[in-house]
Order: C-alpha cells, then sequence, then structure tokens
C-alpha cells in the first residue's frame, strides 16, 4: 500500500533580519542575505494509511512548522512534501472572520477549502450539529467564546473528510464533554482507516491516544516510533533538562542556536 | 506568458468563488454602520458636492465644457458622467494592492487559486459602483441627456475598467506583499492620477491633453460620458486609442500574471 505521507530531505529555512534594509537585501540579492534559521532540518519520514502519530517536543522545535508543511500551508525551502489525498489542519486560530457568523464563516471556509455550492449545503447541517453552538450559529463570531471559537473551527474541520488529519494544540481549549466528543470522532477516523497527526504538549494525552509517535528537537527528528519507547525518551530527556545547571541550559541553548543556524552538524 | 493562461483560467473557473466570497466581503464591511450601505452612496454625494463647489463654481466659474458632438455641456452634468469612474479605480486598486498580505492569513492552504483575492475585493467594489452609475444614469434623466441609443456601449466600458484595474493590481498586489512600501507608492500615484485624468478638470493645452491620454484610464472616462451623456461610438471613433488602450491592458496583465505566478507560493514566507 503506497504510503499516506513522504518527506524526503524537507527543510524549511527562515532568514533572520535585524533591519528592513537587510529585507531589503534579502530579496534583491541572488542569494539571499541575512542569517539562516532552520525550522526543519533535513526531516525525512514515512507514515501509512491509518498511522495515528504523536508529535512531542519542547516549544520551538519545529512542530507547527511541520504541521503547516503537511498541510500544504506554507511550501518547504528544499526537500519533497507528498501527501496522498487532502489534508485538513485543526488550530486553535482557525482563520475565522469575526464580523461573520457562524453560518457564514461555514461557508466561507468551505469555499476557501475549495468546495462548490452543492457540497456546502450538504456539509452545513452537520457541521452545525457538530459544533452544538445552537442559536449562537447565526451571531457574529465575535460575541464567541474562545472555546466556541475553537468549536466551531474543529466542527469545520473534522466534518469535511480529510484524508489526513492534523490536530495543532486544539484539544486544549473546550470543556471536557466537547473534548470527548471530539476524541470520539477522532477513533472513528481511526478506524475509517485515515492518518492522523496529533501534535500536543500532553504526554498523556499523546500516550493514551497514538501508538506511535516522533519526537523533534531543534528542529530535526530524534526519534520516530513505538509511541512507549519514544515517550519514555522524550521524558528522560525534560528530566535531565530540568536538573542541567544554569550553565549548562547556557551552553546547550547556544550549541542549539548553532545547530539551527547551519552552522553545525550534528551526529 | 504560460503565467498568463494560468490567471486567466484562475479567473474564469472560479467565478462561483468570487461572486461568493465578495458578497462576504461586503456584509462584513456594512455589518457595523446602521445605515449600512446606504453610506457607499452618501460619501461619494458629499464628494461630488464639495468638487463641484470647487471646481465648478470656484475655478471654472460657471463655464461649460466643451465635448467632441455634444458641444458645450454642463460642468456639473460632465463632472457627474465622469467621476462614477474614479470613485470606483481610486478605492478598487487602492483595497486590491493590499488585497494579498492582509489575507493570507485565511487562505489555509497553498493550492487556493490566489490570483482571485483581487478579483474579490474588486467585484465588491464593483456592486457599489454600479449602484452609482444607475443612480447617476436616473439623475441625468431629469437633465436634457436622455436615455440614448448609446448607452448601450457602456458595458463594454465597464468590462474596460474590470480588465484595466484586474491588470494593474496583480502587479501592485504582488509587489506590495512582498515590499510594502508599494502600499504607499500607490497611494500617492492615485493622487496625482485624480489630476491627470479628465475628471475635474480638461487642460487646453495640447501638450497635457497628450499626457492625459497616456493615461488609460481616460479612455474609460471619455467612453462613460458618451454613454451615459449620448453622443457617439467612442470607442469606434477613437479606433487607434482603444488598440493603445487594450495593448496597455495586456501587457500590464501577462507582467502582472508574471509577477504573481513567480512570488505566490512565497507569499506566506513574507508575513
Amino acid at each position: 500500500m503506497a504510503p499516506s505521507v513522504v518527506f524526503k530531505n524537507v527543510s524549511k529555512k527562515y532568514k533572520m533580519h535585524t533591519k528592513t534594509s537587510e529585507k531589503l537585501l534579502d530579496i534583491l540579492l541572488p542569494g539571499g542575505y541575512g542569517e539562516d534559521f532552520y525550522a526543519l532540518d533535513n526531516l525525512t519520514f514515512e507514515a501509512n494509511w491509518g498511522d495515528v502519530v504523536g508529535i512531542v517536543g519542547v516549544n520551538g522545535s519545529g512542530k507547527s512548522t511541520l504541521s503547516n508543511l503537511m498541510a500544504g500551508v506554507i511550501p518547504p525551502t528544499r526537500g519533497e512534501v507528498q501527501v496522498d489525498g487532502e489534508a485538513a489542519l485543526i488550530a486553535i486560530a482557525a482563520g475565522l472572520n469575526l464580523e461573520l457568523t457562524g453560518r457564514e464563516n461555514i461557508e466561507l471556509k468551505c469555499l476557501m477549502l475549495g468546495f462548490n455550492r452543492k457540497q456546502i449545503r450538504e456539509l452545513e447541517p452537520s457541521i452545525i450539529e457538530f459544533s452544538e453552538l445552537e442559536k449562537f450559529i447565526d451571531q457574529p463570531v465575535k460575541k464567541y467564546s474562545s472555546g466556541m471559537r475553537s468549536r466551531l473551527g474543529f466542527a469545520i474541520s473534522v466534518n469535511v473528510n480529510p484524508d489526513v488529519l492534523i490536530i495543532d494544540e486544539a484539544l486544549s481549549v473546550g470543556d471536557q464533554t466537547f473534548a470527548e466528543k471530539c476524541i470520539t470522532r477522532m477513533e472513528s477516523f481511526k478506524d475509517m482507516h485515515k492518518t492522523i497527526f496529533f501534535i500536543s504538549h500532553s504526554i498523556k494525552q499523546v500516550r493514551d491516544f497514538c501508538p506511535t509517535a516522533m519526537w523533534l528537537e531543534y528542529g530535526q527528528m530524534k526519534d520516530y516510533g513505538p509511541a512507549e519507547r519514544v515517550l519514555t525518551e522524550y521524558e528522560d530527556f525534560l528530566q535531565e533538562f530540568k536538573l542541567m545547571s544554569a550553565e549548562e541550559k547556557r551552553q546547550y541553548r547556544e550549541k542549539v542556536a548553532q545547530i539551527r543556524s547551519g552552522a553545525l552538524q550534528v551526529t | 506568458m504560460n503565467s498568463t493562461f494560468i490567471v486567466l483560467r484562475e479567473q474564469i473557473q472560479n467565478f462561483y468563488l468570487v461572486r461568493r466570497l465578495s458578497t462576504f466581503e461586503l456584509r462584513s464591511e456594512n455589518r457595523n454602520n446602521y445605515l449600512g450601505f446606504l453610506w457607499e452612496l452618501i460619501n461619494p454625494s458629499i464628494q461630488i458636492g464639495i468638487y463641484y463647489f470647487v471646481f465648478g463654481f470656484g475655478i471654472r466659474a460657471g463655464r461649460d465644457v466643451p465635448m467632441e458632438y455634444l458641444g458645450k455641456v454642463k460642468f456639473f452634468y460632465w463632472m457627474l458622467a465622469g467621476i462614477v469612474v474614479w470613485f470606483f479605480v481610486s478605492q478598487a486598486v487602492l483595497l486590491a494592492s493590499k488585497s494579498i498580505y492582509t489575507r493570507i492569513g485565511m487562505i489555509s492552504r497553498m493550492s487556493f487559486p490566489m490570483s482571485v483575492i483581487p478579483s474579490v475585493v474588486i467585484a465588491t467594489k464593483f456592486y457599489q459602483h454600479l449602484l452609482i452609475t444607475a443612480l447617476v444614469f436616473v439623475i441625468l434623466q431629469f437633465t436634457h441627456y436622455h436615455v440614448s441609443i448609446y448607452l448601450i456601449q457602456i458595458p463594454y466600458y465597464m468590462f474596460s475598467l474590470l480588465a484595466l484595474t484586474l491588470s494593474f493590481s496583480l502587479i501592485t498586489s504582488t509587489l506590495a506583499t512582498i515590499v510594502r512600501d508599494t502600499q504607499m507608492v500607490v497611494q500617492s500615484l492615485i493622487r496625482v492620477l485624480m489630476y491627470l485624468t479628465p475628471i475635474l478638470w480638461q487642460p487646453n493645452e495640447k501638450i497635457i491633453q497628450w499626457v492625459f491620454k497616456i493615461n488609460p484610464l481616460t479612455y474609460v472616462v471619455e467612453g462613460y460620458r458618451y454613454s451615459l451623456l449620448g453622443g457617439e461610438w467612442y470607442f469606434v471613433h477613437h479606433a487607434y486609442y482603444t488598440l493603445y488602450f487594450w495593448i496597455v491592458v495586456i501587457v500590464m496583465f501577462i507582467m502582472g500574471s508574471a509577477l504573481h505566478v513567480k512570488f505566490r507560493n512565497r507569499f506566506v514566507d513574507y508575513l
């Protein structure tokens, strides 16, 4: 069976600029200008249909960059990203128009995702039902609470029936019952053999939900495999990091900064 | 050349998308005002009043404007028939130029046909334009410039206007995303252009008349005048000017599409 998501030597590089004149030089010079920053460095992995992968890593390790690359929101600087089918990214800031009502946002979002009039009419009732917004569906989104907003965003993303689902910290909002409903929906996606990537800071959530896990550190893949092994390694690392002295932490951060500017190769 | 077809195809295939998105745009724009859509008429009326006061009453001291075939035309009617174009162009170009970088967050995937974003903004302004033009048409029925056979050429000029605005916006929206300063340049350019188009005044000197003619907008403004006031088939009588206009539009469209297609995958990186 063909894999669902393939990353081949994928890097995402940003340029760091301190002045606007440097930005201008970067545009004008053919080789670009500015210090490099590797958000992701030479990432290679495959995920098969039906895989549920938890992605863990400390802040700024490249988790969100990875999810954006998979969803096709941003292009890679180098390498190749292949996603079989349609990928949907669920994030807290789900790009809703605050002036429009929930119902209008559903249509807007679906239009942006490339659905036609008929498909949208079919999808709308199930999205509204899933969101549990009741009367609020015809109120402008700016009057929603943050929980209601994420419920709407989540309802849209799971109901458009994507082949690959990427969940970026989206379950941390909303109350317990809604979170459970989302997990149930996710379980049904699992049964339908859809590929799910689950990004979370909660090791417990990942352990409960994902058989496989990936650990990112300074933009590189530290480990990818059975969740139990990867998560234990990750926990050990966190423990070790906590025990470091201030000086050791500083040295470690310096090393990371060098790695990310591409100056140092990790072995 | 390939990019020209890409953009052209996107425009045609996504016609429904443009229509829907522009109605959403309209709704979110006017939702907070009690008078809502009415402001789209009140604002221009105030501007027309003050322009007439300064230019017609003040500077021209009530003198009429000479036009081919029509003879002398009252300044107020002359201005009214041309300024509708200006209200549209000034706003559409300004908003379309910043359309991409203000909306890039809304677009959740790269495969979205990004060239329709300026079109959505232009379409939004075009509804308003249709309304104002209709209103001007009604006002003119109370003067001796009644409806004539020449009115049927107005859809052609509307199309020309849209083509010109879109081609120009394709260039500016791309540049403005990469270098934000472009927006400031566009703003100044529009202010200058207002006086280099026969909207509020018409020069007598041959050389300045030429400068006016280089500006392709002059073609559309004059076209609107001869449609609303009647008089002649402007695009036929000025066939060479018609040719010049379309060459300018097509060259801008080719340039704009090439720029747009070259940079659009990296738009997100310029945020």
